[in-house]
């Protein structure tokens, strides 16, 4: 019998060098780690404390508020408050009216204006305001005759002037303002006829021309993009979940099915601007769908999303165990049946969640409807569902694109302003898709 | 000789509920079950044992043809319940499946209430004409699985809160709801602790009197307790078929013997 | 020891099964030693025929009961008190297998001291033994039924009763034998009768020890409380 010498005591309180190389080889690794994340971190409040700074500005606006006589001479020569009479009046005639207006209650505040001309003076406010001042007078002829305290935009370069893009230096060289004007600008928010309030207008006015930053807005380009959302919600959605339930649940699996299932795949991962010349060809060429219109972004937008959509539901059909697919059947369900009362509504918030992430990514699609033709300067508002999906609009993403390709440096603020907008869309879909995956989260 | 006391171990009711002859079943190339000829009687306790992959659980499956779901499988032979053969072509497995029910090893309530986890079958059958029809169905099929008492108070709350016994009984009770004839157990004591077990195990004997039930088990203690006949599967075949009592003491087989001894499987 | 019903039933019914029939065996032992005993007395060939005839049905009880436990314990597995009462039922079976065949011997006897003159007064001393041993029995069995250890106890101790009584008994035929030796056929009988009922009652001891072990686990330690005197004791 040998006798074994006695083991060797080893201490587990010591580490070798092996563990001592491995531990080492660790922590540096979750350094890595920890420095990714915090590069990650800083570039991201890089980003978005840039687009905040740039963009803010764009919810506040500067206003004039002038008291204007709406005088009959001038807005109803004839007399006789017909609408179609007095479309006659231009807006020259108005502009010279507000003009006139706020030229006299700076008089009565008591500013001097010397060394301003009068028609320097009309230029403290947006060209906008005599258009705006005209359709309303035109929509309700009673207003003449009477006076009324209006609030109008100002120009651009005042309102530049308040938010810092112009300076007493830069106005000097400048052709649009001068520093006179400035300085009675200055005046005028003393006394309280200059006023910078919220901007409410920049959500609901449709797009100005380059002339006019200050009443630029995104109206047209939200309602375009709901359009087009409602569009693929209501094709995107039904129509991926059918194919994912029959692909999934229904079909023999066969080389066929494989290869429809590879090509789904892949179309996930197609670039988007082929999508708009897909969409192009097929919906505006060969279809005759309107160019701009609503359904053929969002026709498009749907193709995009549908691969998407069919692959979070495949996943979300594939996580329901086959237990209760057993379960079912065994109680004498048909395949149908086990399908529709069982597996999808315990699929129903993966499909959700999957759809509205689809839906956020198409809300930011830009290539496509390029295209397609939604770049074009809309600004008249699409009717409403369903004869409105066939009006020219735009989307939120070219609205941008839009913006940032205009000389006024405004404009620049406006696309700041809209990436905002378009930012807090995403964050609230994701939201809610985060609030609906938790909520409806089950176990089973 | 006093027999009397021994009467409920004597098959009364000889009747062939499902009669196998020549069954076999190849899944691809693989022959899983060779030449399968074995009488289920009617308000009996039959038992399926033997190792694992003999072919016992397979089997169970041709009974109420959940192996029509397994892609590759392929069925030969006369399986009749009834009388009736099962793999006509005329037959409608969902018809079938009513009258075969089927607890599976792992219970697998539907994560809805506990009422509606035992209505469903009930409802998509069209057995009940009203809500006060069903709402007795429930009833019945609760109490009958020894399940009521302890969820009575409680019927629309979820199913899924309840204990591992608690929900395989809740299973019990959902395969009953539709009525049927037969009821397969694949294994259904094999998640459960040891006293969820024999709640379930003296379930089964109360259920006898009124389904001939067929009991997969991998557990010869639990054929032995349970059944009135045990059915021995070694590699596909089936080694030997006879009276519980008769296999557990003296099997006629030698295969049997060892596989009960401890000695093979 | 538990009370509580199993949780699968058919077991509480397998175990009532089988103790039902030890009590029915026991109650034949029981009936066949005391018409033994009156067809001894009354030297009724008759009564003597019945009781060997019942021997049989003794018989087939063991093994019916034997079958029986040896498929609850195959089919059941029972643990502890279980599986104590499984073969404590197999052990006494066998002895009350062995007492029916006593009595069965002591009717053939009795036909046989039918035919041969009485011997004074020792078929009356064959009777209150025989009854001393059949309430040992019934004790023995009482206190399997009831679970009872303090009975089994009682029982075992009174034993050397018995013991006592055969003595006086070989005292009583080794007298009669030497008064007269016409007796000794007959009296040579009655020793062997008497014998088997002492061993009979040495049968209910170890019914009452199995009662014991049924109840606490472990037989008893001390040896039996003996009261036989050495065989050689002659009287003057």
């Amino acid at each position: 019998m040998t006798n074994d010498a006695k083991a060797t005591f080893t201490s587990i309180k010591n580490p070798d060098a092996r563990t001592k190389k491995r531990n080492a080889a660790e922590k540096r690794f979750r350094a890595y780690g920890l420095l990714a994340v915090a590069v990650s971190v800083v570039a991201l409040l890089f980003l978005l404390s840039s687009i905040w700074t740039k963009g803010s500005g764009a919810f506040y606006q500067t206003y004039l508020t002038v008291p204007v006589t709406m005088s009959a001479e001038k807005l109803d020569p004839k007399g006789n408050r017909d609408p179609d009479e007095m479309k006659k009046v231009t807006t020259i005639g108005y502009s010279k009216l507000i003009a006139q207006n706020l030229i006299d209650q700076l008089a009565v505040n008591g500013l001097d204006t010397s060394n301003v001309s009068d028609k320097n003076i009309a230029k403290l406010l947006s060209s906008e305001s005599a258009a705006t001042l005209r359709n309303q007078v035109l929509a309700d002829p009673k207003l003449v005759g009477q006076t009324q305290i209006f609030t109008f935009l100002a120009s651009g370069r005042i309102d530049g002037y308040f938010k810092g893009r112009v300076t007493m230096e830069s106005a000097a060289l400048d052709n649009n303002t001068s520093p006179a004007q400035l300085v009675i600008a200055d005046e005028m928010k003393n006394i309280g006829i200059l006023s910078i309030k919220f901007n409410w207008k920049f959500l609901s006015a449709p797009d100005a021309s380059e002339l006019r930053p200050e009443a630029a807005g995104l109206g047209v380009a939200i309602l375009g993009s709901a359009y087009m959302m409602l569009v693929v919600l209501g094709l995107a959605l039904p129509l991926g979940v059918a194919a994912s339930i029959y692909l999934e649940e229904f079909a023999t699996k066969n080389r066929w099915t494989d290869v429809i299932e590879v090509n789904v795949s892949n179309l996930a991962a197609v670039p988007s601007i082929v999508f708009g010349i897909l969409g192009l060809a097929i919906f505006i060429n060969i279809g005759g769908l309107p160019q701009s219109a609503s359904i053929v972004g969002g026709l498009v937008l749907t193709l995009m999303t549908l691969p998407t959509v069919i692959i979070s539901t495949r996943a979300s059909l594939q996580a329901v165990p086959p237990s209760i697919r057993d379960g079912a059947l065994a109680v004498g369900a048909s395949k149908m049946q086990s399908v529709f009362h069982h597996v999808l509504p315990l699929a129903m918030p993966g499909i959700m969640t999957g759809t509205i992430i689809g839906v956020a990514r198409a809300l930011g699609e830009t290539a496509p409807l390029l295209l397609i033709g939604m770049v074009a300067f809309v600004r008249d508002f699409p009717a409403s569902p369903p004869s409105g999906f066939f009006d020219p609009a735009t989307a939120l993403p070219v609205q941008v694109y839009q913006w940032t390709q205009r000389a006024d440096p405004a404009f620049t603020e406006r696309a700041s302003g809209a990436i905002i907008v378009l930012l807090g869309f995403l964050l609230v879909l994701n939201s809610v898709a985060i609030f609906l995956r938790s909520r409806f989260e089950r176990r089973w | 000789m006093n027999n009397m006391i021994f009467l409920e171990r004597n098959v009364q009711v000889e009747k062939n509920k499902i009669a196998a002859q020549g069954v076999q079943v190849f899944y691809g190339e693989n022959h899983a079950l060779k030449d399968v000829n074995v009488d289920i009687l009617d308000k009996t306790v039959t038992a399926f044992i033997g190792p694992s992959g003999c072919g016992k659980s397979t089997f169970l499956r041709c009974l109420n043809r959940m192996n029509d779901t397994i892609a590759g499988c392929r069925i030969v032979g006369d399986i009749r319940l009834d009388g009736e053969d099962i793999y006509e072509a005329a037959v409608d497995p969902v018809q079938l499946r009513a009258k075969v029910g089927m607890v599976f090893q792992k219970p697998n309530p539907f994560p809805k209430s506990i009422y509606d986890n035992v209505a469903y079958g009930p409802k998509i059958h069209g057995l009940s004409r009203s809500k006060a029809e069903l709402d007795e169905i429930v009833e019945t099929s609760l109490r009958r699985a020894a399940l009521w008492n302890e969820v009575k108070d409680r019927l629309h709350a979820g199913a899924i809160g309840l204990s591992g016994g608690q929900q395989q009984r809740l299973c019990i009770a959902r395969a009953i709801a539709t009525g049927p004839e037969v009821l397969l157990m694949d294994e259904p004591c094999s998640a459960l602790d040891p006293i969820a077990t024999a709640q379930v195990e003296q379930l089964i004997d109360e259920l006898r009197s009124r389904y001939s039930v067929v009991i997969v088990t991998h557990s010869m203690q639990q054929a032995a307790r349970v059944s009135q006949r045990t059915a021995f599967f070694h590699m596909g075949n089936l080694v030997e078929y006879g009276e519980t009592g008769h296999i557990f003491t003296n099997p006629s087989d030698p295969r049997t013997e060892s596989y009960i001894t401890g000695r093979i499987g | 020891m538990n009370n509580e019903p199993h949780i699968a039933s058919a077991f509480d019914r397998d175990l009532e099964a089988i103790q039902a029939m030890i009590v029915r065996m026991a109650g034949l032992v029981e009936t066949s030693l005391l018409q033994a005993a009156e067809a001894l007395e009354t030297r009724d060939e008759e009564l003597a025929d019945t009781v060997r005839e019942g021997d049989k049905v003794i018989d087939d009880l063991e093994l019916q009961i034997n079958t029986e436990a040896a498929r609850m314990i195959a089919l059941r597995a029972p643990a502890a008190s279980d599986l104590r009462t499984a073969l404590s039922v197999i052990k006494i079976a066998a002895s009350l297998e062995r007492c029916g065949d006593y009595t069965k011997n002591l009717a053939k006897r009795s036909n046989v001291l039918a035919q041969l003159s009485p011997v004074g007064g020792s078929t009356g001393s064959i009777r209150r033994i025989a009854k001393a041993v059949q309430l040992q029995l019934a004790g023995a069995i009482d206190a399997y039924i009831k679970r009872d250890y303090d009975m089994a106890v009682e029982v075992r101790n009174r034993d050397k009763d018995i013991d006592q009584m055969y003595n006086a008994l070989f005292r009583e035929f080794l007298t009669h034998m030497m008064e007269d030796p016409r007796n000794i056929t007959a009296c040579m009988h009655l020793h062997f009768i008497a014998k088997n009922i002492e061993r009979l009652g040495d049968h209910a001891t170890g019914i009452a020890e199995q009662v014991i072990y049924l109840i606490t686990g472990h037989l008893p330690e001390e040896s039996r409380p003996k009261g036989s005197l050495p065989s050689s004791a002659t009287k003057k």
